[in-house]
């Protein structure tokens, strides 16, 4: 019992006295909380910017100019010629779209013909492929619709029929959860459980490569560690998952008590995982070089960003190894999605087998080491 | 200078820590970041129907919505609530709800209202389970329009021409495929590359300037500052230059990246790139003449820099402060080159922009450290 104390003790001093690991875990707070969603800030994109080559110069293509500058997602900012002018647009990212409207737009409408639209969205980018797509889709079915409904109409159809003729049934599409499609509540709740991770993993693991023998049986040292850790980051935890994003004005939605209930298997996951790192890499300068490394490779391991139906079968199995890739999954669940503990049972045990998995092997390595010194 | 670099290599086999961290690790990286992204698109995402229609039409949609690529049906929920919870805890991404009476109030004319949910917080996921969805539902309410009107006595082709009077015809520019792992990849391998010269870099400079060590014995060999710093950091350029082509090979070879720009500007940026990416670490050392302060320092710069590169959210929407941050980061430049001259094959003179950023970022830094040592050694000189 004696050498669980002095193990705590022992932990505290090594996290808390070093210079280093105190720069990395409270330093790497700051600055993090404060680089790292710099970008996401403007959370939204409106008015992307568009080109518009119109070589109609109707009444018509003007209208359906209109509709498209009208709609949130774009903006028609530019008039081009031709093609060519326009895609160089594009190319200085000045414009991430054409609308092409072709000579005989209205012709082609009077007649009854049909009378197609040339959209080219530019794609290197997702989220402005989206918003260009949506920007000008909206407008053309809704005109066309229109144009379909009068064409019924002048037919005799009578005005109700001709409508749900048009459309049958309405689609209505209903975003549970970031219904604004916000950048910064979609990202930063994830990143900042990685980056909890890996400065405790950085930290942890610094303190470990410099940490002596202390006496008393492995088991015990270990847990009074464990209780070291919890007792430091159990205060940083809500820092990260509560203060930091209610500082950015993210919502959160789930109780503090599904937090803890994460929050304790993953931080033990979290700090076991460091004992064997620094067992693996040995030297502080290794540990650190190598740690940040993993950081991006951990994220679109974890299946947050880049879904896990589309990673390979076996590379999402070593995923299930790093704490994030569960901690990841639960915590957005808890916070953005109000997630109940019952719903994410499965994840708590995921995290708790994790735990006790880190726990034997760091306990097997321990015992390996102690084996070769004695020997 | 020479015999410097013949130093540097002679020493890397018997320094192991140094060689895994120029040669293992970015190795290794490369391996799973490829990993991760070679299975392409994600389809088959596991939506739940809650049919309480249970007709003909119904049925159909639902389909549909099984036969769309991203999507599979694999829950049937029998309200909303459990439906919400499916999606809650992970085991859908969306859910199609089919109100009652729905194929009786089609038939009607009474419009009735088909609503897909999605789970947006995995915003990556959720909106291509929405496009998958609402493609489907689509083609389900077309075919309905359709028969109305064949019904009516129209010809297939003439109803199908009036069923779309304005059709818009979408091109997908510079991405055909709409295959994003093209993108993430050519980003990401710069990225954690960048980490990775940093930090070595100001590893090897701590082997020979850190307190302790006699550069002087290094500066005499080389005749100089000047030589005696490139010689240290050249050697490790070309390692990473040659991982860097390693990765071009397994991108543009292997997962058939298209290639369409200028490969010489791709070379010059990439030996730029790998130059300021090094003098980053070593500025960062001797700076703080510490590897653990000098690591901190290099996470601070190199760490966040994916966000800064604008390829999730683009560099032009985020604010100019960050766009500032991000200007002052190689990767962010030797990134956008990298996309413009492969995928979006941009012309060459807006692209030299970037090398020229590339190359003001590397003379900057270079500078910088010849200054910081200049004046190190001045101070050392009289003691």
């Amino acid at each position: 019992m004696s050498s669980l104390a002095s193990a705590f003790r022992a932990e505290l001093a090594a996290v808390l006295g070093d210079r280093q690991v105190r720069l990395i875990v409270l330093l790497a707070l700051v600055i993090y909380a404060v680089i790292y969603p710099l970008p996401y800030r403007a959370e939204l994109l409106r008015d992307v910017p568009v080109v518009l080559v119109d070589q109609d110069g109707s009444t018509a293509s003007a209208d359906l100019a209109r509709r498209v500058d009208a709609s949130e997602a774009v903006a028609l900012t530019h008039r081009a010629p031709d093609m060519a002018q326009a895609t160089r647009l594009v190319h200085e990212r000045r414009a991430y779209g054409v609308m092409l409207i072709p000579d005989g737009f209205e012709r082609a409408l009077l007649r009854g013909d049909q009378s197609p639209v040339a959209l080219y969205a530019d794609a290197s980018y997702f989220l402005m492929y989206q918003r260009v797509m949506q920007g000008a889709a909206v407008p053309l079915r809704q005109m066309g619709a229109e144009i379909e409904a009068g064409r019924l109409i002048a037919q005799g159809t009578p005005r109700a029929v001709a409508a749900a003729q048009v459309s049958p049934a309405t689609q209505i599409e209903v975003p549970l959860f970031n219904p604004a499609a916000g950048y910064a509540t979609y990202v930063l709740p994830a990143a900042f459980v990685l980056i909890l991770q890996q400065t405790m993993l950085m930290g942890l693991a610094l303190a470990a490569t410099r940490r002596g023998s202390l006496p008393g049986h492995p088991v015990w040292r270990l847990l009074g560690r464990a209780g070291a850790w919890l007792t430091i980051w159990s205060g940083l935890l809500p820092v990260y998952l509560i203060v930091l994003p209610v500082l950015y004005g993210l919502p959160i939605l789930g109780n503090p008590g599904a937090l803890m209930m994460l929050g304790l298997p993953f931080l033990l996951a979290t700090g076991l995982l460091a004992q064997l790192v620094a067992a693996l890499f040995r030297r502080a300068e290794i540990v650190q070089v190598v740690l940040l490394a993993l950081g991006l490779p951990f994220f679109f391991l974890s299946g947050f960003a880049w879904p896990a139906e589309a990673i390979p079968a076996h590379l999402n199995a070593v995923a299930q190894l790093i704490p994030s890739t569960a901690a990841i999954d639960g915590f957005v669940r808890v916070t953005q999605m109000g997630a109940s503990l019952p719903e994410i049972a499965p994840i708590l045990w995921h995290l708790w087998a994790l735990t006790a998995l880190l726990g034997a092997s760091v306990l097997m390595v321990d015992a390996l080491r102690t084996g070769k010194r004695s020997s | 200078m020479l015999a410097v670099m013949a130093r540097e290599i002679r020493l890397l086999p018997r320094r192991p820590a140094l060689a895994g961290l120029v040669i293992v690790l970015p190795l290794v990286m490369l391996l799973v970041l490829g990993g991760i992204f070679r299975a392409g698109i994600p389809t088959g995402m596991a939506v739940a129907v809650i049919d309480l229609d249970r007709s003909d039409l119904s049925r159909a949609v639902t389909r549909m919505l099984d036969a769309a690529p991203e999507l599979t049906v694999t829950h049937r929920a029998s309200d909303l609530s459990e439906a919400r919870s499916l999606i809650v805890s992970g085991a859908v991404r969306g859910a199609v709800l089919m109100p009652q009476n729905l194929e009786r109030d089609i038939t009607r004319g009474a419009r009735p209202e088909i609503v897909t949910f999605y789970d947006n917080q995995h915003m990556s996921a959720g909106s291509l389970v929405a496009r998958g969805a609402r493609n489907a539902i689509d083609t389900a309410l077309a075919g309905l329009r359709l028969s109305v009107r064949q019904g009516q006595g129209e010809a297939p082709v003439q109803a199908m021409v009036a069923l779309q009077p304005i059709p818009m015809q979408a091109h997908a520019l510079f991405n055909p495929a709409f295959d994003y792992v093209h993108f993430l990849l050519a980003a990401l391998i710069p990225t954690v590359l960048q980490i990775i010269a940093a930090a070595a870099t100001a590893y090897a400079v701590s082997l020979d300037f850190g307190p302790g060590r006699h550069p002087r014995v290094l500066m005499r060999m080389a005749g100089g500052i000047l030589p005696a710093m490139l010689g240290k950091i050249l050697p490790y350029t070309v390692i990473f230059l040659l991982i860097l082509g390693l990765s071009d090979v397994a991108l543009y070879g292997w997962l058939a990246v298209p290639l369409r720009g200028s490969l010489w500007l791709m070379a010059l940026g990439a030996v730029l790139f790998v130059l300021a990416s090094q003098m980053i670490g070593a500025l960062a050392f001797v700076l703080t003449r510490d590897m653990g302060r000098a690591a901190s320092l290099i996470a601070i710069i190199t760490a966040p820099a994916f966000g800064f590169m604008g390829l999730g959210f683009p560099r032009e929407a985020m604010s100019t402060l960050a766009q500032a941050w991000g200007a002052v980061i190689p990767g962010t430049w030797y990134v956008q080159l990298r996309i413009d001259q492969s995928l979006r094959a941009t012309p060459i003179d807006i692209s030299a922009m970037s090398v020229l950023w590339l190359t003001v970022i590397a003379g900057v830094l270079v500078a910088l450290v010849l200054l910081r040592l200049w004046r190190l050694s001045r101070q050392q000189a009289p003691a």
